[in-house]
């Protein structure tokens, strides 16, 4: 197994009364990789499940106690557990009756006989398929929170130089007040694919972008192109996004509504705000204080309604 | 579902297929794609000088997948939200059409010269965004391009209507596919959820008093077909001088000498454009 697939020990549950499946699973990994804990009666599991969820559960559909769907089913209707991979144990008898898995809900399954080697396979693109799908954000599919704050770490652990850039969308909230949600998602599509594109555009440096949710994305570069990266995004952004207005509102540059007092507003078109976080030398030793102090440096962004950057140059 | 448009030739159908392109263009924004160096805008430049890929970008970023249909009618703007990845995809995936050389010889000119007018004209009307303007003067004559591609038997016979009965292209695609062009543009910009901006001066630039929603759009192009016409760069099938709609003047509240204003611009900035080689690949056949 290539020594970066997981990021930390994974924690896999199998519910089986079969000791040679238990004893199957356990000799595919190293413990200090996948440890299994294995429960011979599937009811008596469901509290150790909510209790402590683990990273991958395996059900056998041979337990006494209760289908191995219906496993799935419970784990699976409860929206904290839905990310939960589960995969089913089926025996070839089980394969000649029809399985709707649009109910069942199950995210992959294993029909005996099958080799060790299967097992493990099926098992490690499990989880790497639940990594991945786990909390990309729904609408522009890019890498949620729970992605960036490991990424952040991650570099603050290696004590790797980075620039970290915050970013969100002024006068995004006018703009949707006005022309409603789905209007707003366009924007938000727009803003995404700007980032994505122009960090992309630095070819050969590690980069990464995420969706925190709404109008807020991170991306994360090589300090020495933060500012030209901030540059680049906030030009597409400003020349793009006029587009999404309607004609008299672009014409006019932007939008006049009635606040709940009735007193009448004018809001400027949408504009970029990016902060920007640089950890050099191991200065970071948080996530935290990286998002502590770019918010802090988002205010002074902010004070400027056309689009802007700041640098946090205090460590240089 | 791919929906097809019915000539009034029996059998003779236009789908939504595979577009031909030029294969100079092709070439250079291959070479383009393949250099990590290069900048969307040098990308943008030629892509732009080729009405086939333009359509293919732009009808790329309206589609729902990224989530803004109908939003973008710019190639600049188009290529930065697709990035390198998806342009090369599209780059890669865009075929060659031995027909185009020698079948619609003469179009080429005639679109890129047509938008560097129609961009001229937005220009001295200070209407905002001429670019996209440009755009718009780019594909006004799409249809022609599919119809020849797609139908090569009736592009000859307009061809043939052209030459023996004297007259416009225009006029004889009515005779023989029953619509001309602008109903094909227009076909063409709703399926590829094209704005309605661009899509309005496809299907509405020879008749710019009938557009609905923007008069402005559909009137630019007009005067930028006419301009090219007046200087017979390239060649849009026929050899007639298109008519002067005087609304489309009103529209864009212009005079005649501010025309005469575009025109000189348009002489000036001609060399730039017909610096592109659009020469065919292959030999014209003797005839």
């Amino acid at each position: 197994m290539p020594a970066c697939l997981f990021s930390r020990q994974q924690r896999a549950m199998l519910l089986s009364p079969d000791p040679e499946l238990a004893a199957l699973f356990r000799s595919l990994w190293d413990p200090t990789e996948v440890e299994w804990t294995v429960m011979a009666e599937g009811r008596r599991a469901m509290e150790a499940i909510f209790n402590e969820p683990p990273d991958l559960l395996v059900v056998d559909n041979r337990l006494a106690d209760i289908p191995s769907a219906e496993v799935a089913a419970i784990v699976k209707s409860e929206n904290v557990y839905r990310q939960l991979p589960v995969i089913l144990c089926l025996d070839a008898v089980d394969l000649e009756r029809d399985w709707d898995w649009s109910e069942i809900e199950a995210d992959d399954f294993l029909a005996r006989p099958f080799s060790a080697r299967e097992a493990r396979e099926r098992v490690q693109l499990t989880l790497c398929r639940a990594s991945r799908g786990m909390d990309a954000n729904p609408l522009t599919k890019l890498p949620g929170n729970t992605s960036i704050i490991g990424r952040i770490q991650d570099l603050i652990d290696r004590q790797d130089d980075f620039a970290l850039a915050y970013c969100d969308l002024d006068y995004f909230k006018s703009f949707n007040d006005k022309y409603g949600f789905s209007r707003g998602d366009e924007v938000l599509m727009m803003t995404a694919r700007v980032i994505v594109n122009t960090i992309r555009g630095f070819q050969g440096v590690k980069s990464f972008v995420g969706h925190v949710g709404g109008d807020d994305f991170v991306f994360i570069v090589p300090a020495d192109v933060a500012e030209e990266a901030c540059r680049r995004v906030v030009a597409a952004f400003d020349d793009i996004v006029p587009h999404f207005y309607d004609e008299d509102d672009r014409e006019k540059g932007c939008i006049v509504s009635t606040d709940r007092q009735g007193e009448v507003r004018t809001f400027p078109l949408m504009a970029l705000s990016i902060a920007v976080v640089f950890n050099t030398g191991g200065r970071l030793k948080h996530y935290g204080e990286a998002s502590a102090i770019a918010m802090g440096l988002k205010k002074k962004a902010k004070e400027n309604p056309k689009s802007s950057y700041v640098l946090d140059r205090r460590s240089e | 579902m791919e929906e097809d448009l019915k000539t009034s030739a029996k059998g003779q159908i236009l789908s939504i297929r595979d577009l031909p392109t030029l294969p100079k263009v092709l070439d250079e924004v291959t070479r383009l794609v393949q250099d990590p160096n290069t900048s969307i805008e040098a990308i943008a430049k030629v892509i732009s000088r080729d009405q086939v890929l333009s359509a293919k970008v732009l009808k790329m970023v309206n589609s729902p997948v990224y989530g803004f249909p109908g939003r973008i009618g710019s190639v600049q703007h188009a290529l930065v939200l697709l990035g390198f990845n998806v342009i090369r995809g599209v780059i890669i995936s865009t075929s060659v059409f031995d027909i185009m050389s020698s079948t619609m010889e003469g179009l080429w000119e005639h679109s890129v010269g047509c938008a560097l007018a129609t961009g001229l004209v937005a220009r001295q009307a200070g209407l905002k965004d001429p670019e996209e303007y440009s755009v718009c003067g780019l594909l006004h004559d799409l249809g022609k391009v599919v119809a020849a591609v797609q139908l090569p038997e009736l592009h000859r016979a307009v061809g043939e209507a052209v030459r023996e009965r004297d007259l416009r292209w225009f006029e004889a695609e009515k005779a023989v596919l029953g619509f001309g062009h602008d109903r094909i543009n227009a076909w063409l910009a709703q399926h590829w959820r094209l704005p309605p901006t661009l899509k309005e001066a496809m299907s509405a630039h020879h008749f710019p008093e009938r557009a609905q929603l923007y008069p402005q759009h559909a009137a630019a192009v007009h005067l930028g077909d006419f301009i090219v016409r007046v200087f017979e760069y390239g060649n849009g099938g026929d050899d007639q001088a298109a008519p002067l709609a005087p609304q489309a003047l009103k529209a864009l509240k212009l005079t005649l000498a501010d025309l005469d204003a575009v025109l000189d611009g348009f002489a000036e900035n001609l060399s730039e454009v017909s610096g592109v080689n659009f020469a065919p690949e292959v030999p014209e056949k003797s005839t």
